[in-house]
């Protein structure tokens, strides 16, 4: 099936009679790109290779209200969990997106623990994909083990065609299937040669990094002088986990008023001191070493033990944003060449 | 007649090999073309790393407080670093004879995606390092008095020049973006408190909710804390990864303390003049 350009803003009005649907926008008077309501995306961006800010926070709010809880009127204590989740489409999202809420679903619906918060939004989001038509220079996805032309978590997959008037669509999963009933409308029947036959555009990244083995390389470099060198420009603010498409880290507090209060939690990043900061003052990760290494153990090893995949997708966006360059992709390459410290004791099975 | 970069070079290995410095803080090369980096040399044989182009985006003061206690730091300094440094000395982080500044004109430099010059560098009052051991090059010249005029306080005016409402709406659109990843905070060269008052959590003045008060909080709390320390090198709102005005708010104090109390640029020299750090009995209480 094909989707023509010209019908995509009626595709979106009518969706978003159903659902809330997020498009990539780059909103008038701003540099910095999200995803946005449609209704409120006055400047729609799906020629965006990236949006500035990754679309995670549709599943994994900055700030998230999990219960009220007090008194009532009565006496009685009460605890009244808050549950906003509603129909939602993310439309446009990229391969690395794709990727990323897969390893949020990991993290909040996997290994026997089910977050009702994450999950309450995860099940009703339909994600439609969009394969990248180009790539920034920032971009390394494929050396990731993706494919900018391809994401195969997404429900829907929308695949450029090369003469730029529209998409091929195909649904990649149930929910995608039953979601394409309310689009026929707005699709074509591919003349002629069928799907096979139309020509796409295909891209990959111009950005390569040698990530090949990385996870095993890793596990004897704990101790390697290499972080020490790494973590000097650093400035341990938390732009790269803030603008991370996959940091996952949060913190619960709480409002107290008189008679009730509310839990939210919210992001927190492992770049900030109080991070790891314990009652008495004792910080495992003080220093700034320990604390950038544990970033990119984090991305490149330790949830990959735990997983079985890397949590860096190759976005870019830390690449981007850092303001002292501090590069992911140049600290992939040094591990690759770096040489092994050996009176690293290496035994993480 | 060599360029910058190469005396640079050439100073960086002289000072590492006769140990007179312990580091040189300086700009290396990115991945990316007309990408520079900090980068930190303690090995002569790594100053050919050494790089100053059009793109050598950031000021380096802030780095000397990570740095210090290995030896005296060899710093590159332009009007931005030095003005920063003689602020940290202002604020005792740091001592002057535990450095080595470096000293380098600077012209401005450019956004190395678009070509255009930094705003910060086109706001800049002192193009030339306000205070240095040695000079790499000859001065450049300064912007000039109509130049500054046209640039320092335009962004204030034009927000002071909006209506009440108008103004408030300017002021949460900024706020409500603001992602609070303190990038602005670690960059600055005056933002050194030991504990910042965001992660004094037991006391609580910063919740951690995102939202437009803790927002609004966080921002004027800081504009407060550096209203007459800052330097103007502009640092924070190239840093911000949501491309937030955050100079508007540190100018407009600037203007106001100016217009209050006479105050002179911050960093332009060594010595704790802050306007906000002294009383006089003359001083105006028209805000009391």
């Amino acid at each position: 099936m094909l989707l023509r350009k010209t019908r995509l803003d009626d595709l979106l009005a009518a969706l978003s009679v159903q659902a809330r649907v997020y498009v990539p926008a780059l909103p008038s008077g701003e540099s910095a790109s999200r995803f946005v309501l449609v209704q409120q995306a006055n400047n729609t961006a799906f020629d965006l290779v990236n949006t500035t800010m990754p679309p995670k926070d549709l599943l994994f709010p900055q700030t998230q209200k999990m219960y009220r809880y007090g008194f009532d009127d009565e006496g009685s204590a009460f605890i009244d969990p808050i549950h906003d989740a509603d129909d939602t489409v993310l439309f446009g999202l990229r391969s690395c997106d794709m990727r990323s809420i897969e390893c949020m679903d990991d993290v909040f619906l996997s290994k026997g623990y089910d977050d009702e918060f994450y999950g309450s939004r995860r099940e009703r989001l339909t994600t439609v994909a969009i394969a990248c038509a180009e790539v920034a220079e920032t971009c390394f996805c494929d050396s990731m083990g993706l494919n900018p032309n391809a994401a195969p978590g997404a429900d829907i997959q929308l695949s450029p065609l090369a003469d730029g008037s529209g998409y091929v669509v195909a649904a990649q999963t149930g929910k995608g299937e039953a979601a394409l009933v309310g689009w026929s409308e707005f699709l074509e029947r591919e003349s002629g040669e069928g799907a096979q036959g139309t020509p796409l555009l295909s891209t990959s990244c111009t950005l390569k990094v040698n990530a090949e083995g990385i996870k095993t390389r890793l596990d004897g470099m704990f101790e390697h002088p290499l972080w020490d060198e790494v973590s000097k420009k650093c400035i341990t603010c938390g732009t790269c986990t803030f603008v991370c498409p996959t940091c996952h880290c949060f913190d619960i507090g709480q409002e107290n008023k008189m008679r009730d209060g509310e839990r939210f939690r919210c992001w927190d990043s492992c770049m900030f001191s109080s991070y790891t900061e314990m009652a008495g003052h004792h910080n495992p990760r003080a220093d700034k070493t320990s604390r950038v290494r544990q970033r990119f153990m984090h991305k490149l090893c330790f949830f990959e033990d735990r997983y079985g995949k890397s949590l860096c997708v190759g976005c870019g966006r830390c690449v981007e944003k850092c303001p002292v360059a501090l590069d992911i992709t140049v600290l992939i390459d040094e591990i690759a060449s770096a040489v092994p410290d050996t009176k690293e004791v290496t035994d993480v099975a | 007649m060599s360029t910058i970069q190469e005396q640079l070079r050439t100073r960086a290995a002289a000072l590492l090999e006769s140990g007179e410095v312990a580091e040189v803080i300086t700009w290396g090369a990115g991945r990316f073309a007309n990408q520079t980096t900090p980068v930190f040399l303690t090995d002569p044989a790594d100053t050919g790393k050494a790089v100053f182009n059009d793109y050598c985006v950031n000021t380096l003061a802030k780095y000397t407080l990570a740095e210090k206690g290995a030896g005296k730091l060899a710093v590159s300094v332009r009007g931005c670093d030095a003005r920063g440094i003689n602020r940290m000395i202002a604020d005792n982080q740091i001592k002057r004879e535990e450095l080595y500044l470096i000293g380098i004109p600077c012209a401005g430099m450019k956004d190395r995606l678009t070509e255009e010059p930094l705003p910060k560098c086109v706001e800049c009052t002192h193009r030339n390092p306000v205070v240095y051991d040695e000079l790499l090059g000859e001065a450049v010249a300064e912007p000039g008095e109509e130049a500054i005029e046209q640039t320092r306080f335009v962004e204030v005016e034009a927000v002071e020049a909006l209506d009440r409402e108008l103004r408030l709406a300017h002021f949460e659109d900024v706020f409500n973006r603001c992602i609070r990843c303190y990038a602005c905070r670690e960059v600055c060269p005056v933002c050194t408190c030991r504990e910042c008052f965001v992660d004094q959590q037991r006391v609580g003045w910063q919740g951690k909710q995102n939202n437009l008060a803790e927002n609004r909080y966080y921002n004027l709390t800081r504009v407060f804390h550096i209203a007459d320390r800052c330097v103007e090198c502009g640092e924070c709102a190239r840093a911000c990864p949501m491309d937030l005005p955050l100079m508007e708010l540190n100018r407009k104090m600037i203007k106001d303390l100016s217009g209050l109390f006479a105050a002179g640029e911050a960093g332009l020299t060594s010595e704790p003049e802050n306007a906000l750090g002294r009383y006089d009995v003359n001083d105006v209480e028209e805000f009391m």
